[in-house]
């Protein structure tokens, strides 16, 4: 019959209600709390011991504490008991943002204690921490194309055919190309030729088998 | 159940210290075990309960702050607005399934003269006297109907 949901957001209190007649309303307060702490220090020295590290479900400080995605502190265990408690809702007690194990970070300060986990709660969840993607140019040293030459070959990894990988795509060579005149260029030719005829047999071999 | 107490005698310091406007903690009401309180409760000025005062009681069970408080108006002043019954049973969602831990003695307090505060009209629930008749002692064994939560 009344639906009235309450969020109290940095001094701004959300007011939602649902009755017969209207079916939704939405009031918005402004609080305006009196302020009664006289000194800026004091308001600082209270805000640093109580308050700022409380688990908002036991209203004691933190302990196991762990953070949700929405940013609202609580114990492991006592966010763990409220989140079986409605296994089927979950939300943050704080904001009703959604909330799960999985989104929740743990907090580890430099003194955590050292006390024994409770039994009968799981751990709490690990923190997700993601390497650094390392640099390009370092990962794939043979891959620049800065040092002067593109280079590609192709080749079937047992001896022989590794030893003539292809030179056709081996462009921008530094070696002098064999002229047409040069006995070698013959011998060269006919070397490349019949290595690529018993290549050809070979991987149609390999094909056929 | 020691971590229940924790968290009450934590709340019942800061209502002490610090509590909401027109309310009061009734200290005498308070007994060791903590699990039952009374408020005071006075109606804002400048709303149709002004001048009026209230008596909210309160009952934690040892689920507490997982499982919500029951809270009922007693005393011979029950409010007369459309969501409180003339038993004392209030029909206020974050008292069943709105419930979150984070919400506490004040804020439930806070929400309740909001609710009395916005009202324009002083009258009962439509079917306060079937409900009256039929409903349980605890409110919250009531399935309460939010009916136009849907709409």
């Amino acid at each position: 019959m009344f639906d009235l949901s309450l969020s109290l957001i940095e001094g701004n209190l959300f007011l939602k209600y649902n009755h017969h007649h209207c079916c939704l309303d939405y009031h918005r307060f402004t609080i305006t709390m009196p302020n009664t702490e006289p000194e800026e220090a004091t308001r600082e020295n209270r805000e640093s011991n109580d308050g700022s590290f409380e688990c908002n479900i036991c209203l004691d400080t933190a302990k196991d504490a762990v953070v949700s995605m929405c940013g609202h502190l609580f114990c492991w265990p006592c966010l763990y008991q409220w989140l079986e408690t409605k296994p089927q809702r979950q939300v943050c007690p704080v904001c009703k943002a959604l909330i799960s194990r999985d989104k929740v970070t743990p907090i580890y300060g430099r003194g955590s204690s050292r006390r024994d986990p409770r039994d009968t709660l799981p751990p709490r969840p690990p923190g997700q921490r993601t390497e650094p993607e390392p640099h390009p140019s370092t990962s794939f040293p043979g891959f620049g194309f800065g040092d002067g030459g593109f280079h590609m070959s192709f080749g079937i990894g047992a001896f022989p055919f590794g030893y003539f990988s292809s030179t056709i795509f081996n462009f921008s060579d530094n070696r002098p190309a064999p002229s047409p005149s040069n006995p070698d260029y013959l011998e060269d030719a006919l070397l490349s030729k019949m290595f690529f005829f018993v290549a050809m047999i070979l991987l149609f071999y390999l094909l056929v088998a | 159940m020691a971590s229940m107490q924790k968290r009450l005698q934590r709340e019942l310091k800061s209502i002490q210290t610090e509590p909401p406007p027109g309310v009061s903690i009734n200290q005498n009401s308070v007994g060791s075990s903590l699990t039952q309180w009374i408020v005071d409760m006075e109606g804002a000025s400048g709303t149709l309960y002004e001048g009026e005062k209230f008596q909210l009681q309160f009952k934690f069970s040892s689920k507490y702050p997982f499982d919500s408080p029951e809270v009922t108006f007693i005393g011979p002043n029950i409010p007369i607005h459309p969501h409180v019954y003339s038993n004392g049973h209030i029909c206020l969602s974050i008292l069943t399934e709105d419930w979150s831990p984070a919400l506490s003695v004040q804020s439930v307090c806070l929400s309740i003269v909001s609710m009395l505060s916005s009202c324009t009209e002083k009258k009962r629930p439509p079917d306060n006297s079937l409900y009256v008749k039929t409903c349980s002692k605890n409110p919250k064994k009531t399935k309460w109907w939010y009916h136009d939560e849907k709409v």
